[in-house]
């Protein structure tokens, strides 16, 4: 007894969607365009063309912009996202598993979503994976198995992260996005960031990886039910979990859902009223889409961000799993994105240091070579303000893409 | 029983008000010849000198234009605050409204006058600063309301004490370790106390808008000045002399018109590297050279050596801070907020400076980093490692640097003297000798 409809697609409507996502292309890289051709200030050319790209990502990953209709509210506002009848059954010939797996914080929570945070699939299908199939909460809406999809959530991450790395935080993300015009809001008021210690800085990065530990482990336990029929936590029978925050630990304190569910609540893509029923407990206190401590998260992390640049980048989870590829052997021989200094061209004058947004040290400590760091964001911010000729460059497979300029050469 | 003194005791004796004005009289005289003399030298190697040029000698002229320009803003009310070595943040000085010149002394005569206060032992730069004071020589020391010495070596320390006997000196401490957390912190309370006193002096309080204009105006100048080091990658379009002149002058130029006098120079030589006029055939020997600041107008010794003595070599480069490494490196802000910009000034005049008198957990590998470079981008045949007497700095940084220099085939010359003109034929002998194996060389390389 599949649910879920399974509605052929007209010839019309691809090549509606084709035409979509053309244009939608198209005005991306004018945008992109213009922005190389008219930005002069070499100082800024980068950080303009991230934002906008950070921008132009936004609508793509949370309203399916390319695929799935614009703008509709999608009502129930899980199970039958536009992507799943699209892209899975009809391209693919199999539904595809809650959206594609790109190492951002997309969240899975709000509606209309083509791109979905790892985190939450990761999390998702440790739970339930072992008893998947009709009538078995999610597994109804599928026909692979748990562990196929988790080996569909890994290999995409991983895939992606070889490719692109961290690039991913620096230039996709919405939740650095959001924490980069926080960091613009507070340059209007012409306040200072603070810095973070050093040893705290390091201290928070290796606490991604406790969280991480933290979530996989809180996954298991919460799914013994499930996956070995001993149930170890009240609440965690079978069809119970489904709408508990039982099935994503780590998504009911991510400061991300709030942002994205509230944002599109208020947009009016998503149903305010459905955000905010299933009121029960201590942890859901604002409602099932939005926990009470996802809130607490959020501000705390909110505050955070208007104190230090890109605060949660320093302990997300997620950057946590892609920077294995930024340093650690052999992931780091694989990586695509690498960011390489040459040590002769250096004089050691600390710009790098002092404007790398997530306060990572070692492009200036370290003496040359690939200096990528488990911290780095790959914002490119460092090549940018860099004033020495090819001293720092951003090497794609090995080969240079972007240098360092004397970034004078732009001045009026 | 033995008294103390009343009052200050102050280093260098009195002297009779008469006797000091005939000492300058003379002594600005032999200037004033030294400095045409000098220009007039550069105009015989290289006799189609730009047009641009003129106004860079006739700025380098201490007892010329720039001086009554000078006077008559002091009189119109503006500050002049001095500055005895590149890590005084002169964009605070620009941005208080106040005028930033360098005071450094490159006078012989005056340097034999300090002899009679401090040993010979003691560097001649300094010993030459402080017989300036003595007779008044320098037009802009004398004008000066108040002076930063950055207390970068010994010498400029002591320096600090006996200046401070006439003048208002404001010493700044450098750390001699370049990149650790304390030395930043020391160095960049240094800046912001030495910002305090310059409002005060000046009595205009630097704001962000003022700051972030005056750090502008010097990445402007930045801009021109590496514009011209650019130019001097290719053929020798000009010579060495006139590119150190140029950058020399901008220690005590207005730095907006400078800037804009350098882009019109560099304009000129643009047009020149099109229609193949070289300043000197391609194939001379280039030369970088390295070491203790050589200072406009007296010290212009080895570099007039170097170009003028046969065969003769150009400077294409050099790693003093009284050339290539005064405005090369910009001030980088991140963020126009007060504190960001008193940190980027900060770290540009610490962290950027590849002065021998730091040091690190990896020696002063960014001096020999930046040696090498220079070195490779700018096809150096040979090196002169100059050196005056005293400066122990320098002196004790050779040994790696031969070494390091040998091991890439370059031919590196240790040339030590004096602010004296009496070694002269010797230096002459010297200098000679050792272009001539690197004209052989080149020769050499041009056969292979």
């Amino acid at each position: 007894m599949v649910t879920c409809s399974r509605r052929r697609i007209t010839m019309t409507e691809i090549i509606a969607e084709i035409l979509r996502a053309t244009i939608i292309a198209g005005i991306i890289l004018a945008g992109i365009l213009a922005i190389l051709i008219w930005i002069k200030d070499q100082t800024k050319k980068i950080s303009y063309l991230r934002v906008f790209i950070q921008i132009a990502a936004v609508p793509v990953i949370f309203l399916g912009l390319i695929i799935g209709p614009f703008g509709l509210p999608q009502f129930p506002p899980v199970g039958n996202a536009p992507r799943d009848a699209v892209v899975g059954t009809n391209i693919f010939g199999a539904p595809f598993p809650d959206g594609l797996s790109v190492p951002v914080l997309a969240c899975y929570y709000p509606s209309g979503r083509t791109v979905t945070c790892p985190i939450w699939q990761i999390q998702g299908y440790i739970f339930p994976f072992w008893n998947t199939g009709l009538g078995f909460g999610w597994g109804v809406f599928y026909t692979t198995t748990g562990l196929e999809r988790l080996a569909i959530v890994f290999g995409l991450v991983i895939g992606m992260s070889i490719v692109l790395g961290r690039f991913f935080c620096g230039w996709v993300c919405p939740f650095g996005l959001y924490m980069d015009l926080i960091i613009r809001l507070r340059k209007t008021f012409k306040k200072r960031y603070w810095k973070l210690s050093e040893r705290v800085n390091i201290g928070l990065r290796q606490l991604r990886y406790v969280i991480i530990a933290a979530f996989l482990i809180l996954s298991f336990v919460f799914g013994t039910q499930a996956i070995i029929g001993l149930q170890l936590v009240p609440g965690t029978e079978r069809g119970e979990y489904v709408y508990s925050y039982f099935s994503a630990p780590f998504c009911q304190i991510c400061p991300v859902k709030p942002l994205s569910v509230l944002v599109e609540s208020a947009l009016g893509l998503m149903d305010f009223t459905f955000v905010f029923s299933n009121t029960k407990g201590l942890l859901y206190e604002a409602g099932y889409y939005v926990t009470s401590l996802n809130v607490a998260v959020l501000v705390l992390v909110t505050i955070g961000a208007f104190a230090f640049r890109r605060f949660w980048c320093r302990i997300c989870p997620l950057g946590g799993l892609i920077s294995i590829f930024n340093r650690f052997p052999p992931f780091k021989w694989v990586s695509g994105v690498r960011l390489n200094k040459i040590e002769e061209k250096c004089t050691k004058c600390g710009i790098c240091k002092r404007v790398c947004p997530p306060q990572v040290t070692e492009v200036y400590e370290e003496k040359g070579g690939d200096v990528t760091s488990p911290g780095c964001i790959l914002c490119f911010r460092c090549v940018e303000m860099c004033p020495y000729e090819n001293c720092l460059e951003i090497r794609v497979a090995g080969k240079p893409i972007y240098k360092s300029r004397s970034w004078l050469k732009g001045l009026k | 029983m033995a008294t103390k003194f009343e009052g200050k005791v102050k280093a260098i004796p009195e002297m009779p008000p008469k006797e000091i004005e005939e000492m300058r009289n003379t002594m600005e005289f032999v200037s004033r010849k030294v400095i045409a003399e000098n220009i007039e030298r550069m105009k015989i190697t290289w006799p189609n000198r730009p047009k641009t040029m003129q106004y860079f000698d006739e700025i380098s002229n201490f007892f010329g234009q720039r001086v009554e320009e000078i006077r008559a803003q002091k009189e119109a009310g503006k500050k002049i605050i001095g500055y005895s070595c590149m890590f005084a943040p002169i964009e605070l000085i620009l941005a208080a409204d106040a005028i930033p010149v360098r005071i450094d002394s490159g006078w012989y005569d005056t340097a034999k006058l300090g002899d009679t206060i401090v040993p010979v032992e003691v560097c001649p730069v300094i010993r030459s600063n402080i017989g300036t004071q003595m007779v008044n020589l320098s037009p802009y020391l004398e004008l000066s309301d108040a002076i930063i010495i950055p207390l970068t070596c010994d010498g400029r320390t002591k320096l600090s004490e006996i200046l401070r006997d006439d003048k208002t000196v404001w010493t700044m401490c450098p750390p001699r370790i370049k990149d650790s957390l304390q030395s930043r912190k020391l160095w960049v309370e240094e800046v912001k106390a030495v910002k305090e006193k310059i409002e005060d002096l000046t009595g205009t309080e630097i704001t962000g808008k003022t700051l972030r204009s005056a750090i502008e105006i010097t990445q402007r100048a930045s801009k021109a000045f590496r514009r011209l080091q650019e130019i001097r990658k290719g053929n020798p379009v000009i010579m060495g002399r006139d590119s150190m002149l140029v950058n020399q002058t901008s220690t005590w130029d207005d730095i907006k018109r400078w800037t804009q006098k350098t882009e019109e120079l560099c304009d000129e030589l643009e047009n020149r590297i099109e229609q193949k006029n070289w300043a000197c055939s391609p194939d001379t020997p280039r030369v970088m050279v390295t070491g203790t600041p050589m200072i406009w107008p007296d010290n212009w010794k080895i570099p007039n050596l170097i170009e003028e003595s046969s065969p003769h070599g150009v400077i294409v480069v050099d790693e003093l801070c009284s050339g290539d490494r005064l405005l090369y490196d910009p001030v980088g802000v991140d963020e126009w907020t007060m504190s960001d910009m008193m940190d980027a000034l900060a770290e540009r005049y610490i962290l950027a400076s590849t002065c021998p008198c730091f040091t690190s957990e990896h020696g002063n590998e960014d001096r020999i980093n930046w040696l090498l470079d220079r070195v490779t981008e700018y096809r150096v045949d040979g090196v002169i490692y100059y050196v005056i007497r005293g400066c122990i700095l320098y002196a004790m940084e050779y040994a790696r640097i031969k070494r390091l220099l040998d091991s890439m085939d370059v031919p590196v010359y240790y040339l030590d003297t004096e602010y004296t003109r009496e070694d002269v034929g010797q230096m002459k002998t010297r200098v000679e000798a050792f272009l001539e194996m690197l004209e052989t060389r080149v020769a050499l390389r041009e056969v292979k």
